[in-house]
């Protein structure tokens, strides 16, 4: 059992000689061992990463690989726990923001810092009253008109920004760290909320901005993107840099999608389970060209055509964001369908309201349980009695607190939740997200659950967890559920599906044959088929 | 050094600690208030006097006390109400001048007969919900924050008012602005201990049957997740919307009832000044029994108390009105402080070594 050696190979070098070295190379960011835990939980272990004035480099990782931590440690937002970061060949420590701002460090969120109410230029004051030089507002003027001039950037200056689009805003915060004086201009998942064509005006202007000297860290988990744009690319996977600054010129997709989804992880437990493992019973669930309309930010399901049978389970494998979210609400009822037609158990419930599917068997784990799932401040009792509480099984108009509280027992010893009193009183906020992913479970895999939608159910969960996870999914489809499992670890979807769908911008493909390789999935994932 | 002051959640507060605080905020508030009585000229020996035995221990006073009591039970069940399902009900004031006006018509118009005070009742508990429709529809709809609608609709409600008593209601018999005099089939019967008259119970009642939902019914679990989390409980296949129509409805209700208890109950008449200070009692009645129903009766008790304490305060020894709002202050805000340290834990670290230390 050995652990794949990261790929790039790192010299033992004196550390006052590799400084410079890093000067002569350009090298204008530098970590180094960097860790940080949250508590028990380990999120980068001794991270290594390196990018150069004039390249683009490319940080690929899944959700929840650590990505954001980094960010945030680098913008001053975090402490590392150890390890050091250079910039420009010296030692530097961030502590805040503002000093983030003033060595020349500069942030496009995923998620906008920009105040709706204020123009981009009054954003970009605001920014800037974090650095005292450029205090006045001519001086600041100069550098904005300046930096405009620089890349060629058109956005309306004096419009509030919450009325422009999400593009333009996206300019505003290019712009504003420009303004700002940012030589190392870091942008997490800025193709995420734009359209194809917006995605590529982007990539051009990241490409201008470093032949003007600039180093830009692009992090992403859309491998098409590395390969059309990134100079030199890393991946860290579960807080680990797994691959350290390759050159993507000799990389291909296959090789990155291994590295971000952990092969040898699979190579371990992948002995694939043999085949179909139960005879499919009556089809319990059709859709036909299920179509979900796209909104802002998401991108819609097009033409979905599914089909789930009694103790099967199907796998849907796919990068985040390419319209499984959408198409598991649609599913579930949360979501109106634009199109198509959605059969449960014989009943055609294309609007069904979600209690009605729920009343055929229908089950939901969503992907954000704190969002979808569970009310943090309720007891956990209340939580895992929900379902029956509105079937009315624990009675009709008047609740019998001792059933209540009995079935609550009886779930939390049946599912092992620790940390749970025996009545389940305490909120289920002060449960872990292994045990507070248990009591969803307790809830939604019940006797009468005959088709189970499970949106990535082991997404930050350690490995006893997932296993927990794995084997209630398997024991409900062998009484005879049919599981739909929808998830980024493709390890997940090869080991418990019998079927496999992948699904890539809002399309769902299947892999031709019964057990399909990982390279298959990968180029279907990538929209290659 | 840098010292850092950290929070943390407490997983659960011990009962011991509840009341401790508590009490300690109780007599930290009476403690301050009294310097602030004492400092403008209020003889320390009245003072106990003033605040605690007439209103709570003197017939008369725990009389007044208890009918003043009696509309704010009411209105803080309808903020409790609306704020279990994070709706900001800050028009409770509106909802009862909308009661008042439904229950005096009913009574002016003889309408119901032998059931005229039973249907006053329902008139009044039917005028509030209409007033708080138009938010929440305002709300479902197109998403419009019901703080403003609901605020913004009770100067409408008000100038209804307005209209009503120096307008078609007005009683010709005298000069001021109010309705004609309640008959007294039309007036909630005195129980003959003061001014303290039926509309007690019918508040007493309601903060049980708001109990009994909010504890007990599957409909007021529901109507709970859906204040807890509302995405989950609709993913959860619960009504979402139904339920906070009925809750919020419910809630406008409550005010309503208010309003109708101070007309057939106190003033037996309409006035101009049956809604002074509704929205306000409700809500803080509301925040100090943090939105529980059943806390609500003791807790518009003691506030009920304070406010007939103020009353003599001004009028025996010329306190001002600003002075009672100091104390009022005070008061609530030794008790939110209370809370806040029961549900957080408060720990100064002097290392000062750690993350944000620059």
């Amino acid at each position: 059992m050995s652990r794949a050696a990261p790929v790039a190979e790192t010299r033992p070098v004196p550390r006052a000689l590799e400084s410079a070295v890093a000067r002569e190379e350009g090298i204008a960011l530098h970590l180094r061992g960097l860790c940080k835990s949250f508590g028990t939980a380990r999120v980068l272990e001794d991270v290594d990463f390196s990018v150069r004035a004039g390249e683009i480099h490319a940080l690929l990782g899944e959700n929840g690989a650590g990505k954001s931590t980094l960010m945030n440690i680098l913008g001053g937002i975090y402490a590392a726990d150890s390890g050091g970061v250079e910039i420009a060949g010296r030692a530097v420590s961030i502590n805040a923001p503002a000093q983030a701002l003033s060595l020349g460090i500069g942030m496009v969120h995923q998620h906008f810092r920009l105040a709706g109410p204020f123009t981009a230029r009054e954003n970009v004051a605001l920014a800037a009253g974090a650095l005292p030089e450029l205090r006045g507002r001519g001086r600041l003027e100069a550098r904005l008109s300046e930096a405009m001039a620089r890349t060629g950037l058109e956005v309306p200056l004096d419009r509030p920004v919450e009325r422009l689009s999400v593009a333009d805003r996206q300019r505003i915060e290019i712009l504003k760290a420009l303004s700002l004086g940012a030589r190392i201009l870091i942008l997490d998942e800025p193709t995420a909320v734009l359209t194809d064509e917006e995605a590529g005006r982007l990539l051009a202007l990241m490409r201008k901005l470093a032949e003007d000297g600039h180093a830009i860290v692009f992090i992403t988990h859309k491998l098409r993107e590395v390969i059309a744009a990134g100079d030199r690319v890393s991946v860290l996977r579960r807080g680990r840099m797994v691959l350290e600054g390759r050159p993507v010129a000799g990389i291909d997709a296959e090789t990155l999608a291994r590295a971000m989804m952990g092969e040898e992880a699979v190579a371990r437990t992948d002995p694939g389970p043999a085949a179909p493992r139960r005879e499919p019973g009556e089809v319990l669930l059709s859709a036909e060209a299920l179509s979900v309309a796209a909104d802002a930010g998401q991108g819609g399901v097009h033409a979905v055509s599914l089909s789930l049978s009694a103790g099967e389970i199907a796998g849907i494998a796919g990068v985040g964001g390419n319209g499984q979210q959408e198409l598991a609400e649609a599913l579930v009822g949360l979501r109106p369908m634009s199109a198509g037609r959605l059969v449960l158990k014989g009943r055609e419930l294309s609007s069904a309201p979600v209690g009605a599917r729920r009343d055929l068997g229908l089950r939901y784990i969503p992907s954000d349980r704190a969002r979808f799932a569970l009310a943090l401040n309720a007891p956990l009792s209340h939580n895992i009695a929900a379902g029956e509480v509105r079937t009315g099984a624990l009675g009709r108009a008047l609740l019998s607190p001792g059933r209540l509280r009995a079935l609550a027992a009886r779930l939390i010893a049946a599912f092992d939740i620790a940390g749970a009193t025996a009545g389940g009183a305490r909120p289920v906020r002060l449960l872990s997200g292994g045990n507070a992913q248990k009591a969803v479970l307790a809830r939604e895999l019940d006797d009468a659950a005959r088709l189970i939608i499970a949106h990535s159910p082991t997404r930050g969960l350690d490995v006893a967890a997932c296993r927990h996870v794995h084997d209630r999914l398997l024991e409900a489809a062998g009484r005879g559920a049919a599981v739909l499992i929808i998830s980024e670890d493709i390890e997940e979807i090869m080991a418990l599906s019998d079927t496999i769908h992948v699904m890539s911008r809002g399309r769902l493909t299947s892999p031709q044959g019964p057990r399909p390789d990982r390279a298959a999935i990968g180029r279907l994932m990538l929209g290659h088929a | 050094m840098l010292e850092r002051v950290t929070l943390e959640r407490r997983a659960t507060a011990p009962f011991w600690l509840s009341v401790a605080t508590y009490l300690g905020a109780v007599l930290f508030a009476l403690g301050l208030s009294l310097i602030i009585l004492t400092a403008t000229g209020v003889p320390r020996d009245a003072l106990f006097q003033e605040l605690v035995m007439e209103v709570f221990f003197d017939r008369d006073g725990l009389a007044r006390t208890l009918t003043a009591a009696t509309p704010m039970i009411l209105v803080g069940l309808s903020a409790a109400l609306c704020l279990r399902l994070k709706f900001w009900n800050i028009g409770i004031e509106g909802q009862l001048l909308l009661g008042g006006i439904f229950a005096t018509t009913v009574a002016l118009y003889d309408i119901g007969g032998a059931m005229r005070l039973p249907v006053m009742m329902l008139a009044a508990a039917a005028g509030g919900a209409l007033w708080i429709a138009l938010p929440l529809l305002l709300r479902l709809r197109l998403g419009v924050s019901e703080v403003i609608v609901t605020l913004l609709l009770s100067k409408v409600a008000f100038l209804l008012l307005q209209h009503m008593v120096f307008g078609p209601f007005r009683d010709p018999t005298h000069n001021f602005p109010s309705s004609p005099v309640l008959d007294a089939v039309e007036r909630l019967p005195r129980l003959g201990f003061g001014n303290v008259h039926a509309g007690l119970f019918l508040a007493l009642a309601a903060a049980g049957l708001c109990g009994l939902m909010v504890h007990r019914l599957r409909f007021g679990f529901a109507a709970n997740l859906t204040g807890d989390n509302p995405d989950a409980a609709r993913s959860l296949g619960f009504p979402t919307v139904r339920i906070m129509v009925v809750v919020i409805l419910l809630g406008g209700a409550m005010a309503g009832l208010a309003g109708g208890v101070v007309v057939a109950g106190t003033e037996y008449r309409l006035t101009q000044q049956i809604g002074l200070f509704a929205t306000f009692n409700g809500i803080v009645v509301a925040a100090l029994a943090r939105n529980e129903p059943l806390a609500v009766p003791l807790v518009a008790f003691l506030l009920a108390g304070l406010a007939v304490a103020s009353g003599s305060l001004k009028v025996f020894y010329g306190v001002s009105e600003g002075i009672i709002l100091t104390i009022k202050g005070v008061i609530l805000l030794s008790l939110v402080t209370a809370q806040f340290f029961t549900t957080f834990r408060v720990t100064l670290d002097r290392t000062g070594t750690t993350e944000r230390a620059a």
